[in-house]
C-alpha cells in the first residue's frame, strides 16, 4: 500500500505538469473533440490526421519565420506563406500569394498579389505586408541583410500592385528570394522591436496558409487546418488531413520503428536498411519516391571539402589524384543500402542536370580509378619514398591528412572510414577523426582542417547558389556559409556574378556561365563532389495512400523539411487520399 | 544539534557553490561557439551572417571577457533567471526545464525509492533462506551487472518490437491531448512503464544483494548469536538484524543517487522520453551554455537535497551518530 | 551500478589482524561463488586475449555479406555494413577490460589516497576532503564526462579509463575513510603513533594491510563500475573514436536500427558481454568477502 503512493505522487505530478503546461500554452483552444466528428475527446481522428517526423529535433521552440534554422516544422509553409512556390523538377515557378511578377525594366520588378486572402485574424493581405516583410533586410539580425545592398527601393503602387526598385538587379538571386521567404502581416508585426521581430518566439503565429497553430507540447507539434484558406477556391487545393501533428525525432531508429507500425505516416528521416522493407513482401506498407533505387529525390550533394590552403591540398593534381581515389560506389551501396546515388563529376544535382556540359565532363571528368589516382600523384612528383605506400609530398615530407565528420552522423562516420580505406588502396594516408559538431564548426570555419565533408547547400531554383557556394569570394578569417576549402579564384568569382545578374528566362546565357565553370571546377577541383544525399523520405500506406512517386499523379517533394514546403511539398497534402476505411 | 545542522548546511552551502562554478565553467571549455554553430544551420547569405553573429553574441553576453560573464551568470541566477537557451532559442532555460522536469521526476522517484524498498525486502527475505539464495539471487546479480541502457534496449526489444505491448518513444500517445480521461492517463501510464521498467529493474539486483549480504553480517553477528541462545524467536532477530542493515543501505543510497541520475537520463535518450536525459545530449551537441547550465544545476540541487534529507535520516535513526554528530555521509 | 552497498561495510577490519593466508586459500578453493565468478572473468579475459588470433578480420572492415545471421563462417553474424560481429565482440572484450583496469585502479589509488588521509588525519584536513568527496559526488558526473569528451578530438581508450577513474571515486573513499577511521582508534595504531612513526609509515605499515581485503574488493567493485560507466559514455557516442568497444557496438546496432530489423545478433552479444564481466566481478566480490570474513561463509 505505501509503496503505491509513493508511486502515485509523481504519477499525479506528472499527469498535472502535462496537462497543465501543454493547455496554458495553447493560444487557440479550439475544442478537438467537438470538431472531430465522433472521436473520443482529447484524441485526433486517426483518419483525419496527418503524423509527419524528421524535422524538429527538440520540443518546439519559436514559430518566428524568420529564424529558418529553429521555426516549428511546417511554420512557414503550412501558416505563413510565400510569394511563388518553384517546383524543382518541372523547375517551374508557381504564383502564390502573388499573382504574378515581372521585370519591367532591368532593374524594375512589378508584382501583382492575389486579392481576397486574409490572414486568420479576419485583416486582408495587402502590397503593404510585401513592402513590410522585405523591408526587413534593413535589420542587421535580419537573414536577408544582404539584399538591401542591392534593393533601392520597394513601394506599394495600390493595395494589390509593389513595385521593387533595385540599384544592381540580382536575376537569380532575387527568383531566390521570392520564393523562400515567407511574407509577414505587417499591422501585427510592425510595432514589433527588432529583438521580437528577428528573433521572438512569435507563439501566436497569425499566417495566411492552410493551417494554423493548435497545440504543441514537450514532443509534439499540432496544426489543423484553416477552413477559410483562399487557396481552396483560388487554386482549388484542398489539403487532405484536418490535423498534422509533427513528432519530435528521438532518434532515427525510433523514427523507423514508428513509421514501420504506421504511427507516423510520413518521417523525413534517414533510416538506415529501409530500402530492405519496401515492397509489398515486406507486409509494412512503406513507400518511397522511387521503387527502386536511389529511392529517394536528391536533396543536396555531399562533397569532400580539400583546404586548399594546406598542403598537399593546395596542389589541384593532388586533389584531382584524391577524386580518382574516392570509391563513392561503395558507399552508396554499403553505407546507403543503394538509398543514394554517386554524384556527377561536377556534382550537379540531378534537377540541375541540363546545366551540365556533357562535353567538358567527358573530356574531364572522373570516376572511382585507384590506378589513374597514383599515375597522377607520381606524375607530380608525390612518391613513394619510406616503402609504406603511401605517397609523401613533394619535399619529402609525410603526407597524413585528417578527415573529419561530426561524431554521431553514423551515416558519415562509415562514409569516412570507406573513404579513408580507399585512398590508402591508392598511396593517401588518410585517418578519421569525429569532433563533436561544434568544434567541427569552428574547425571548419576558420580554416583548421585536412579534408571534412559538408552538404550545405540545398536544392534549389538555380546552379547560381551552387556555385555561390563553391567559388564564393572573398576569403574571410571565419568562411560561415560556403568555400570551406578557401578556393581563391577570382575569375571564377566574376562568373559566378555574371551568373546570378543573367535572367532566369535566359536558359542559354546560363549554361553558357555554368559550362565555363564547370570547366574551372573540373581543372582546379577545389572540392570534391561525392555523392547526393537523399531528400529521405519514406510514407505508410496505412492511413493515407498516393503518396508522392515517380510513377503516380503525385510527384511533389514529400518532405516536411524547413525550405521546402515553398518547393511544392504544400501540394503533396492535396494530393493525400484516405485509404480505404478498414476497420 | 543545532550547531551540527548549522554547520551541515554551511558545507552543503559550499559544495553547492563549488560544484555550480564547475558546472558554469565546463561547457565554456568546450570547443566551438554556440553561435556560430547555431548560425550554421541557418540558410543565410555570408555577409548576413557576420552582422547576425555579432547580434546574437551580444544577446547572449558571450561577448564580453570571461570573467565578467560568470560574475553576471551568479548575478542572473540569484535573481531566478537561468537564461535563454540557445538551441531552443528564445525559450528560457528555465521553461525549457520546467517542461521536461515533471517526466524525469516521475521517472525516476518512484523506481529509485521503489526500487530501494522492495530490493531491501527482498534481500532481506532471502539472505539465509537457501532456495531463494540460489535460485533467486543470480538474476538479481545478473540485473545489477547490466548496464542500464542495455537493459532498456531488451525491454524495448522484446515488449515493444516483437511483442508490441509497449510504445517505444514518447511521453503519451501522439494522438492525444493532454486532458484528465482514462485513456489519457493509461497511455501516460504505458509510456511510462518501459523506462521506470529498466531502471527499477537494475536497481532492485542492487539493493536486494546488498541487503542479503548485510543482514547474513547481522545475523553472524555476537547479539544475534546471544539473542538466539537466550532462546528467542527467529522473527525477532530477524526484525533486529533488518534494523542495523538498514543504516548502510540509507548512506548507500545517498552514495548511489548521481549514478542512477546519469543512468535515468541514459534510459530516457534509449526510449526518446520527452526528460532532462534527451535535453541534456541536445544540449551538448548544440553547444547550448545556458541550457546546460540550467539542467546541471537541476541536477546539482537535487542530489544536495536527496543527500541532505539522507543525512537528516540518518541522524534520526540512527542514535549513535546523535552522540557522535558524525551523520551518515560525513 | 558502482555498488557501495554491494560491499558489506562493517567489520571487515575488524577480524583478527594478519589472518593466516592458506586459511583464506582452503576457503577460496571451496567458494562456489568465487569460483562461478572467477570462472567467467577468466574464460572472458582468455577470449579477450585469444579472441583477435581466432579471426582474420578486423573489427571495422567491411568483409562478409551485409546483415547475415551467425553462420559457421560468421559466428556472430555481420553488421549491416558486413563487419564481423564476432571480430568487434572480441576487440571490444579487450576494451572493457583495458578500461575497467585503468578505470577501476585509477579510482582506487585516488579513493585510498583521499580515504586514508581524510580518516587518519580526521579534523580540518577530513573536513576539507570530505568536501572535495561531496562536490565530484554531487556533480553530475556523467554528464560532465559527457562534456570534457565531447572537448577532446581524438579519443581513446586510455582516455577514457582515465576520466571514469577520475571521477568514479567518491563512495570509495567513504568507504576507505570510514574503515581508517575505525582503525585509527585502535590500539595498535596508537601504539606506532606514539614509537613516533611517521604518518605515511602508519598508514601504508599498520592501516592499510589490515584492511587489505577489503581494498583489494573495493577495487574489484571499482572494476565493474568502470565498465559499466564507460559502457555508457559509448553508447551516448561518447567512446573511443577510433576504434572499437562493446558500448560502441549497442551504440551502432541501435543507431542503424538493428532493434526494428531484428539484427538481435547485433546488440545482445555486446550487452551480455558487459553482464558478464561485471557479473562475474560482482559474485567474485561476494564469494571474496565469505572467504576473509569467516562468519558469512555458507553453513
Amino acid at each position: 500500500m505505501r509503496s503505491r503512493l509513493k508511486l502515485a505522487v509523481p504519477l499525479l505530478a506528472l499527469a498535472l505538469a502535462a496537462t497543465g503546461c501543454t493547455s496554458s500554452d495553447n493560444s487557440d483552444p479550439e475544442p478537438v473533440g467537438s470538431t472531430g466528428g465522433n472521436a473520443a475527446v482529447g484524441s485526433y481522428p486517426r483518419a483525419e490526421t496527418l503524423y509527419t517526423t524528421g524535422t524538429q529535433y527538440g520540443p518546439p521552440s519559436n514559430w518566428n519565420p524568420l529564424m529558418n534554422w529553429t521555426y516549428a516544422t511546417g511554420t512557414v509553409g503550412l501558416v505563413y506563406e510565400t510569394l511563388f512556390l518553384y517546383d524543382p523538377q518541372a523547375d517551374k515557378y508557381q504564383p502564390w500569394l502573388a499573382e504574378s511578377g515581372e521585370w519591367k525594366d532591368k532593374t524594375t520588378y512589378e508584382l501583382k498579389l492575389r486579392s481576397g486572402i486574409t490572414w486568420t485574424d479576419g485583416k486582408p493581405f495587402t502590397a503593404d505586408d510585401v513592402v513590410y516583410t522585405v523591408q526587413l533586410c534593413k535589420l542587421p539580425s535580419s537573414t536577408y541583410s544582404t539584399l538591401c545592398t542591392w534593393l533601392k527601393s520597394a513601394e506599394a503602387v495600390d493595395k494589390s500592385t509593389v513595385k521593387f526598385t533595385f540599384s544592381k538587379a540580382n536575376y537569380q538571386e532575387w527568383a531566390n528570394w521570392v520564393y523562400n521567404n515567407p511574407i509577414l502581416p505587417a499591422h501585427l508585426w510592425k510595432s514589433r522591436s527588432e529583438n521580437e521581430t528577428t528573433s521572438g518566439a512569435n507563439d501566436k503565429p497569425v499566417g495566411t496558409g492552410p493551417y494554423k497553430y493548435l497545440t504543441h507540447s514537450q514532443d509534439r507539434q499540432v496544426w489543423v487546418k484553416n477552413d477559410g484558406w483562399w487557396g481552396a477556391e483560388q487554386l482549388d487545393v484542398a489539403p487532405k488531413p484536418k490535423y498534422i501533428v509533427d513528432i519530435v525525432n528521438g532518434s532515427n531508429n525510433v523514427a523507423l520503428g514508428l513509421v514501420l507500425q504506421g504511427s507516423v505516416d510520413l518521417s523525413n528521416n534517414f533510416l538506415p536498411g529501409v530500402s530492405k522493407l519496401l515492397g509489398k513482401d515486406s507486409g509494412y506498407g512503406l513507400e518511397t519516391y522511387y521503387d527502386k533505387p536511389p529511392y529517394m529525390l536528391s536533396a543536396n550533394t555531399a562533397w569532400l571539402v580539400t583546404n586548399n590552403t594546406k598542403k598537399p591540398m593546395d596542389d589541384p593534381a593532388f586533389r584531382r589524384a584524391l577524386a580518382h581515389a574516392v570509391d563513392t560506389q561503395q558507399i552508396a551501396k554499403v553505407v546507403y543500402g543503394d538509398m543514394v546515388a554517386p554524384a556527377d563529376p561536377t556534382g550537379l544535382l540531378p534537377i540541375w542536370d541540363k546545366y551540365v556540359d556533357k562535353n567538358v565532363t567527358r573530356e574531364l571528368g572522373f570516376s572511382y580509378d585507384p590506378a589513374k589516382a597514383r599515375s597522377i600523384l607520381a606524375d607530380a612528383g608525390y612518391k613513394n619514398t619510406d616503402g609504406n605506400g603511401m605517397v609523401a609530398n613533394k619535399d619529402g615530407s609525410k603526407i597524413k591528412l585528417t578527415l573529419m565528420v561530426p561524431n554521431g552522423w553514423t551515416d558519415w562516420m562509415e562514409a569516412a572510414k570507406m573513404i579513408a580505406q580507399s585512398a590508402k588502396a591508392a598511396g593517401i594516408d588518410i585517418t578519421t577523426a569525429t569532433p563533436d559538431y561544434n568544434s567541427l564548426v569552428d574547425s571548419r570555419n576558420s580554416g583548421k582542417f585536412d579534408l571534412v565533408i559538408n552538404n550545405d547547400q540545398q536544392m534549389s531554383n538555380t546552379p547560381w547558389t551552387y556555385y555561390n557556394y563553391v567559388f564564393r569570394q572573398p576569403i574571410a578569417e571565419q568562411q560561415t556559409a560556403g568555400n570551406f576549402g578557401r578556393y581563391s579564384n577570382a575569375k571564377a568569382w566574376k562568373l559566378v556574378n555574371e551568373l546570378d545578374a543573367t535572367e532566369v528566362t535566359d536558359l542559354e546565357g546560363m549554361k553558357g556561365i555554368t559550362s565555363k565553370l564547370q570547366r574551372i571546377q573540373l581543372t582546379d577541383m577545389p572540392i570534391i563532389p561525392l555523392w547526393y544525399n537523399g531528400l529521405w523520405s519514406q510514407y505508410n500506406n496505412s492511413v493515407w495512400t498516393n503518396w508522392p512517386s515517380a510513377s503516380g499523379s503525385n510527384h511533389y517533394l514529400p518532405t516536411t523539411w524547413r525550405g521546402y514546403w515553398q518547393l511544392d511539398s504544400i501540394l503533396m497534402l492535396d494530393q493525400l487520399k484516405p485509404a480505404a476505411a478498414k476497420k | 544539534m543545532r550547531r551540527y545542522f548549522t554547520r551541515k548546511f554551511l558545507i552543503y552551502l559550499l559544495t553547492f557553490f563549488f560544484a555550480v562554478s564547475i558546472d558554469w565553467a565546463i561547457p565554456r571549455f568546450m570547443p566551438g561557439d554556440p553561435v556560430q554553430s547555431m548560425l550554421s544551420r541557418a540558410a543565410l547569405h555570408p555577409e548576413s551572417a557576420t552582422a547576425m553573429y555579432d547580434y546574437y553574441s551580444n544577446s547572449f553576453g558571450l561577448d564580453v571577457p570571461i570573467w565578467r560573464q560568470y560574475l553576471n551568470f551568479w548575478g542572473s541566477l540569484l535573481q531566478g533567471d537561468l537564461g535563454t537557451s540557445v538551441w531552443l532559442y528564445p525559450q528560457p532555460v528555465s521553461s525549457v526545464i520546467a517542461n521536461a522536469i515533471p517526466y524525469t521526476l516521475a521517472l525516476m522517484l518512484p523506481a529509485i525509492l521503489l526500487s530501494w524498498w522492495a530490493g531491501n525486502s527482498f534481500g532481506a527475505f532471502a539472505a539465509r533462506r537457501k532456495w531463494l539464495d540460489n535460485t533467486a539471487l543470480p538474476f538479481a546479480y545478473i540485473l545489477n551487472s547490466m548496464p542500464y541502457m542495455w537493459l532498456g534496449i531488451l525491454l524495448a526489444w522484446l515488449l515493444g518490437s516483437v511483442l508490441d505491448i509497449f510504445p517505444l518513444s514518447g511521453g503519451y500517445g501522439y494522438g492525444l491531448q493532454p486532458e484528465w480521461s482514462l485513456e489519457f492517463i493509461g497511455s501516460l501510464l504505458k509510456h511510462w512503464f518501459l523506462p521506470f521498467a529498466s531502471l527499477f529493474l537494475v536497481g532492485f539486483g542492487g539493493w536486494a544483494i546488498g541487503m542479503r549480504n548485510l543482514i547474513i553480517y547481522e545475523l553472524e553477528s555476537d547479539y544475534s548469536h546471544y539473542l538466539t541462545a537466550l532462546g528467542a524467536p527467529q522473527r525477532l532477530i530477524r526484525r533486529y538484524a533488518f534494523r542495523n542493515a538498514m543504516l548502510p543501505q540509507v548512506t548507500g543510497l545517498a552514495l548511489q543517487i548521481g549514478v542512477i541520475v546519469a543512468g535515468a537520463l541514459v534510459t530516457e535518450i534509449v526510449f526518446s522520453y520527452p526528460g532532462l536525459g534527451n535535453l541534456i545530449l541536445q544540449a551538448i551537441n548544440n553547444e547550448d551554455y545556458f541550457l546546460l547550465q540550467g539542467a546541471f544545476l537541476f541536477i546539482i540541487i537535487g542530489v544536495l537535497i536527496a543527500n541532505f534529507v539522507i543525512d537528516m535520516v540518518y541522524v534520526l535513526v540512527d542514535p549513535r551518530t546523535r552522540t557522535g554528530m558524525r551523520g551518515a555521509t560525513s | 551500478m558502482t555498488d557501495a552497498n554491494l560491499m558489506t561495510v562493517p567489520d571487515a577490519a575488524a577480524d583478527p589482524a594478519r589472518r593466516k593466508r592458506s586459511e583464506a586459500l582452503y576457503f577460496a578453493v571451496r567458494n562456489p561463488k568465487l569460483i562461478v565468478g572467477g570462472t567467467v572473468l577468466v574464460a572472458l579475459l582468455l577470449l579477450a586475449i585469444v579472441g583477435p588470433y581466432l579471426t582474420d578480420n578486423p573489427p571495422n572492415d567491411y568483409v562478409g555479406p551485409k546483415a547475415s545471421p551467425p553462420s559457421g563462417d560468421y559466428w556472430f553474424g555481420t553488421t549491416t555494413f558486413g563487419q564481423d560481429v564476432f571480430s568487434q565482440f572480441v576487440h571490444g572484450l579487450r576494451t572493457t577490460f583495458v578500461v575497467g583496469v585503468l578505470g577501476g585502479g585509477i579510482a582506487a589509488l585516488i579513493g585510498m589516497a583521499v580515504g586514508f588521509t581524510a580518516g587518519y588525519r580526521g579534523g580540518r584536513v577530513d573536513e576539507f576532503l570530505n568536501m572535495v568527496t561531496n562536490i565530484v559526488l554531487v556533480i553530475p558526473t556523467l554528464a560532465v564526462l559527457l562534456v570534457v569528451s565531447a572537448y577532446l578530438k581524438a579519443r581513446g581508450v586510455l582516455v577514457e579509463g582515465l576520466f571514469v577513474g577520475f571521477t568514479s571515486w567518491p563512495w570509495a573513499a567513504r568507504a576507505i575513510r570510514a574503515q581508517t577511521f575505525s582503525l585509527t582508534a585502535r590500539d595498535f595504531v596508537d601504539l606506532a603513533r606514539l614509537s613516533g612513526l611517521r604518518t605515511r609509515r602508519i598508514i601504508f605499515r599498520e592501516i592499510a594491510p589490515n584492511m587489505s581485503s577489503y581494498l583489494v574488493m573495493t577495487w574489484i567493485l571499482l572494476f565493474g563500475g568502470s565498465i559499466l560507466i564507460a559502457a555508457t559514455l559509448d553508447f551516448i557516442g561518447l567512446g573511443p573514436t577510433n576504434g572499437t568497444s562493446l558500448g560502441l557496438m549497442m551504440n551502432n546496432a541501435v543507431l542503424w536500427s538493428a532493434l526494428q530489423l531484428g539484427m538481435w545478433w547485433w546488440f545482445i552479444p555486446p550487452g551480455l558481454g558487459i553482464t558478464a564481466v561485471v557479473g562475474g566481478l560482482y559474485i567474485m566480490n561476494v564469494g571474496l568477502d565469505e572467504v576473509f570474513n569467516p562468519r558469512l561463509r555458507e553453513l
